[in-house]
């Protein structure tokens, strides 16, 4: 059912009060003198909370279709406007902390930063082309900006002007692709399109959009090989938005893939898999895919000196282990793409904060200057091997469930191979990922300093700690969540 | 549907042909006597200097955005008044949300002093946390 744009803002509230937060925002950068104040911080936890609230309200029913079938309301939108709110307080909390940002202006960067969630909300609910496409751009326009926040640093221009190119690139070609979906089905909703395509036979021109998509979609997700852009990127960033990059959008960019190809590819009745057009090979397709983005993450992080351009090619291999997930589009493969996300969010951020706290200390984030790191701050230290074993997926962290399930449902349908490929892979990560690990606790601290660490990150870092541990031993209700999230997944 | 892609195919054999043909002809036909001033570039009858390779003052790519705000404004608005009295209250409150939105913007401008040309040269700040 279809409502219209009055009935819908009722249901539009997390979004509105978004909206709001950015005007207020906007009012307060405008009246106020002092532009380092912590004021618009807590003004942009407080609005970012109040709309995950509002999500928490939300009937997370059958789906509705909000103004006229352009954004859709259902418990898989629900469960990505929870995951990306989440990740942007979280986000927030580290740029309070952050030494890079302190003398920069504070109220812009949280303008960016809320539109970028603004616009994950929609991308995550968007069920009409154009909408998903106004909505990508909102996720990317204010990235850049965010990438390219630390003005007078060469890098972080760099940064920004390479996601530009490459943004505009990936969205060009994405549109390109919806044209002839348009042209193909006479129609912008997606569940349309899935209907009208099902009664033709026109295997190219369909083939040929369907690749253009995934183009604008795996630039999101930087699935490889549209990759290039991420290492340099994570890298220019401040180091609050690499993490906020590598989670929030890559989740939205998840979001939107599964909804897209669920509702205009999935048949509900097949055994095998779920694809509804067997003209192309699609599952062959999509597990290459997955697997050279994580084999090429993963072999290239090997050799990465820089913490935050290690962390970016492993964000690629784990691009790569969840697109294993989608390649049967099966609703327990995307389950289990939903639940990596969730584990993936805290073990992530996890990481990127104590990168930061380090970086506030030694003004460094080369893997070298960690050396030592377990005597000179213990608690991180210790916090950050956990989130990188966790990465890794070992037991009994979080990213080892995570890990069972995303295998599972490829072992269960009898794509082999690629089980095989993503174990060798996580032998491979374990390298890198240890080698850090080796160098905080056993290589000598070139200086004996030591790095405070004050009780507010003590604590957000606990707070990341904990369900990295927990999940990896009772993980039941975030995957019955997940699950039903994606039984919700409307059409 | 897949006709109408034809017609698009069609379109763009024609138009490659056409353009191909024209360049070729003209190629044939025309007499070739190249001179300096011939090969100059055109710049309204003057006489062109220098390299067209120079740093533009960014203050330009900041207004050309700022047009965006007012451009977009009346953009959405033209349509909105010639239907205005059919619309009704609502209609009303809708844009004047939207003008207010864009006013927001507008207030952001002026106080980061993007709307005086004329402007005193800040002095550049030390760079910090450069390494």
């Amino acid at each position: 059912m279809f409502l219209g744009n009055l009935e819908s803002l009722k249901y539009f509230l997390p979004e509105l009060a978004i909206t709001a937060t950015i005007l207020l925002l906007v009012a307060a950068h405008v009246a106020s003198k002092n532009r380092r104040s912590a004021a618009p911080a807590l003004l942009s936890l407080a609005g970012v909370g109040a709309s995950l609230l509002l999500v928490g309200l939300l009937p997370g029913g059958p789906g509705t279709s909000l103004f006229e079938g352009m954004v859709a309301l259902d418990g898989f939108a629900v469960f990505f406007k929870a995951l990306t709110a989440l990740a942007t307080i979280v986000v927030v909390a580290m740029s309070m902390d952050s030494a890079e940002l302190k003398d920069k202006s504070q109220a812009e960067y949280y303008i960016f930063l809320l539109s970028v969630l603004l616009g994950m909300f929609l991308l995550a609910a968007a069920t009409d082309i154009v909408m998903l496409y106004l909505s990508l751009e909102l996720v990317s326009i204010p990235s850049y900006l965010l990438a390219g926040y630390l003005k007078g640093r060469a890098r972080s221009t760099e940064a920004s002007m390479k996601y530009v190119v490459y943004g505009a690139t990936a969205s060009g070609v994405m549109i390109y692709g919806f044209s002839l979906l348009f042209g193909l089905t006479g129609t912008t909703h997606i569940g349309e399109i899935g209907r009208g395509l099902a009664l033709g036979k026109a295997t190219l021109p369909m083939f040929l959009a369907a690749a253009m998509v995934t183009v604008g979609f795996g630039y999101k997700i930087a699935a490889v090989p549209f990759h290039m852009w991420s290492p340099d990127v994570y890298e220019g960033a401040p180091t609050p938005v690499t993490a906020f990059l590598s989670v929030g959008p890559k989740a939205a960019g998840f979001a939107v893939l599964v909804r897209f190809f669920y509702t205009v590819f999935a048949t509900p009745d097949a055994a095998a898999g779920m694809w509804k057009f067997s003209s192309v090979d699609w599952p062959l397709l999509f597990a290459v895919l997955s697997a050279v983005t994580m084999t090429v993450g993963n072999l290239v992080a090997i050799n990465q000196k820089n913490v935050k351009r290690l962390l970016a090619y492993s964000s690629i291999a784990h691009a790569g282990y969840m697109l294993m997930g989608f390649v049967l589009l099966t609703p327990v493969g995307l389950r289990a793409i939903l639940f990596y996300l969730v584990v993936y969010l805290f073990m992530n951020l996890g990481a990127f904060y104590v990168v930061i706290l380090v970086a506030n200390g030694t003004r460094s984030e080369e893997i070298s200057d960690y050396s030592g790191l377990g005597s000179r701050a213990p608690f991180a230290a210790v916090a950050l091997s956990v989130f990188l074993f966790a990465l890794t997926g070992i037991p009994p962290f979080s990213g080892f469930i995570g890990k069972v399930y995303l295998f599972a449902e490829v072992i269960n349908r009898g794509v082999y191979w690629l089980a095989v490929v993503a174990a060798l892979n996580s032998v491979v990560s374990l390298y890198y990922y240890a080698r850090i690990v080796k160098v905080m606790f056993l290589e000598d601290p070139r200086e004996s300093a030591v790095l405070p660490v004050p009780a507010f990150p003590r604590a957000m870092l606990c707070l990341l700690v904990l369900p990295t541990l927990v999940l990896g031993v009772y993980w039941e209700p975030v995957i019955r969540v997940a699950a039903d999230s994606v039984k919700l997944l409307a059409f | 549907m897949l006709t109408e892609f034809a017609t698009v195919l069609v379109f763009i054999v024609l138009g490659a042909a056409t353009v191909a043909l024209m360049l070729g002809v003209s190629r044939l036909l025309q007499p070739r006597n190249p001179t300096a001033v011939k090969l100059s570039t055109y710049e309204c009858g003057e006489v062109p200097f220098g390299s067209s390779w120079v740093q533009f003052n960014i203050r330009f790519y900041v207004i050309a955005l700022i047009f965006i705000i007012f451009d977009v404004e009346v953009a959405l608005l033209y349509p909105w008044a010639v239907v205005f009295q059919r619309l009704g209250l609502l209609a009303f409150v809708e844009a004047f949300i939207f003008i207010v939105i864009l006013l927001a913007g507008l207030a952001y401008l002026w106080k980061e002093g993007d709307l005086d040309w004329v402007r005193t040269m800040q002095e550049t700040p030390p760079r910090k946390g450069e390494r």
